[in-house]
């Protein structure tokens, strides 16, 4: 019964909400994601238009600019769990696709829990990983004929450049550095 | 020594949510932590520090190591005259293989020259009193006679807190060194000790 109730009352939430940033933070986010987003969007539609069939501006980059951008601090936002996350990820995306696309269900959800395991297991969690690894199941005929390129083009450049964007812009402000470390 | 943690902790000001999250505001920049979270972090980086202070500076860092020490059949004039000389109020008995048996301090003398609770005074009173002092049974007796036994010693690791809460606990003023294999190897005072917290 106790256990009951303290399960329950987990539920509840311990503690509370960090405060709000800065109006400068919030503008050097701003800045920073729109920089980061245009660059890749820009060599996506430059590939496009050469016809190559490459792809750059995955879907997964909208929550790493959450996190390069609004959040340069987080553990989460540094460049070894930018790089290792997207890559790590999209390989094992790719990999379970191949093996399960019978059943995208079930390749979906092996590919994203699989891709936070080796995330934890390398020390490279990095949220928008889980995404990359959807991504490569459900991405569709475009995404699935890359194979395991997908993991260097789109993901790992597109990862590269916004890491350089980030570098770039994060250390403007005097009250913003980025990284916090790299490896 | 958990006591001397939880103490220690206990002496510390009661960190609030409240002044977390005030802090948190003073940095810029979206910190990916929540205030318990930090408060966690807290107590757990200050237990660690503690530990580490507690055990960083110990016993044969501060010990006194030329200790002068008589036998147990050394003759309570040649004590009392060795430590007048030596200005020392506490003196180590040991034996021919340099093991502890006991500590003869100025209070052992008092306690066997007329005072019940070691204290000087009594013995002067008695001296002046009633026509004459009853000193004779002290002058014939030997160390082993009036030193305090069992000894109560430190190991030359014994890190200087638990040294200090040994005195304060014991109410004595130095104890004995003894290495592994129980031989005296240095003396610790309040004196050492206090120079102990300034290293």
């Amino acid at each position: 019964m106790n256990t009951l109730f303290n399960y329950f009352n987990k539920m509840r939430g311990a503690s509370k909400s960090p405060p709000g940033v800065s109006g400068s933070e919030i503008l050097w986010s701003w800045v920073g994601a729109f920089m980061g987003i245009s660059l890749v969007a820009l060599i996506h539609s430059v590939c496009v238009q050469n016809s190559t069939g490459l792809i750059m501006l995955v879907g997964s980059f909208g929550a790493s600019a959450v996190l390069l951008y609004g959040a340069p601090k987080s553990p989460l936002a540094q460049p070894r769990n930018l790089l290792g996350g997207h890559i790590f990820s999209a390989l094992i995306g790719v990999a379970i696709y191949q093996i399960f696309h019978g059943q995208i269900w079930l390749a979906a959800s092996i590919a994203v829990a699989t891709a936070i395991a080796v995330m934890h297991v390398t020390k490279t969690l990095h949220p928008p990983g889980g995404a990359t690894a959807l991504i490569a199941v459900i991405g569709g005929t475009d995404i699935h004929n890359l194979g395991y390129l997908y993991a260097f083009i789109p993901i790992g450049l597109g990862a590269l450049v916004m890491l350089i964007v980030a570098l770039l812009v994060n250390n403007i402000p005097k009250n913003r550095r980025y990284p916090e470390f790299w490896l | 020594m958990k006591n001397n943690l939880d103490y220690m902790e206990s002496a510390l000001p009661k960190i609030s949510e409240e002044d977390i999250y005030e802090a948190m505001k003073t940095i810029s920049g979206y910190l990916d932590i929540t205030p318990d979270d930090f408060a966690l972090l807290y107590r757990a980086a200050f237990r660690h520090a503690i530990e580490r202070i507690r055990t960083a500076v110990q016993a044969k860092d501060i010990m006194t190591r030329t200790v002068i020490s008589v036998g147990p059949n050394t003759p309570l004039a040649q004590v009392a005259s060795l430590m007048g000389k030596k200005h020392i109020s506490g003196i180590p008995v040991t034996n021919e293989n340099d093991e502890v048996l006991g500590m003869i301090s100025e209070k052992d003398f008092l306690r066997n020259m007329g005072s019940q609770t070691s204290n000087f005074m009594e013995v002067v009173a008695a001296c002046l009193g009633k026509g004459g002092w009853d000193a004779i049974s002290v002058r014939k007796s030997l160390a082993k006679d009036i030193m305090t036994t069992p000894a109560i010693t430190v190991k030359g690791n014994t890190p200087i807190l638990e040294i200090s809460r040994l005195f304060h606990e014991k109410g004595i003023n130095r104890a004995p060194v003894i290495s592994e294999e129980n031989k005296l190897i240095g003396i610790v005072s309040r004196a050492d000790l206090v120079k102990g917290y300034t290293i």
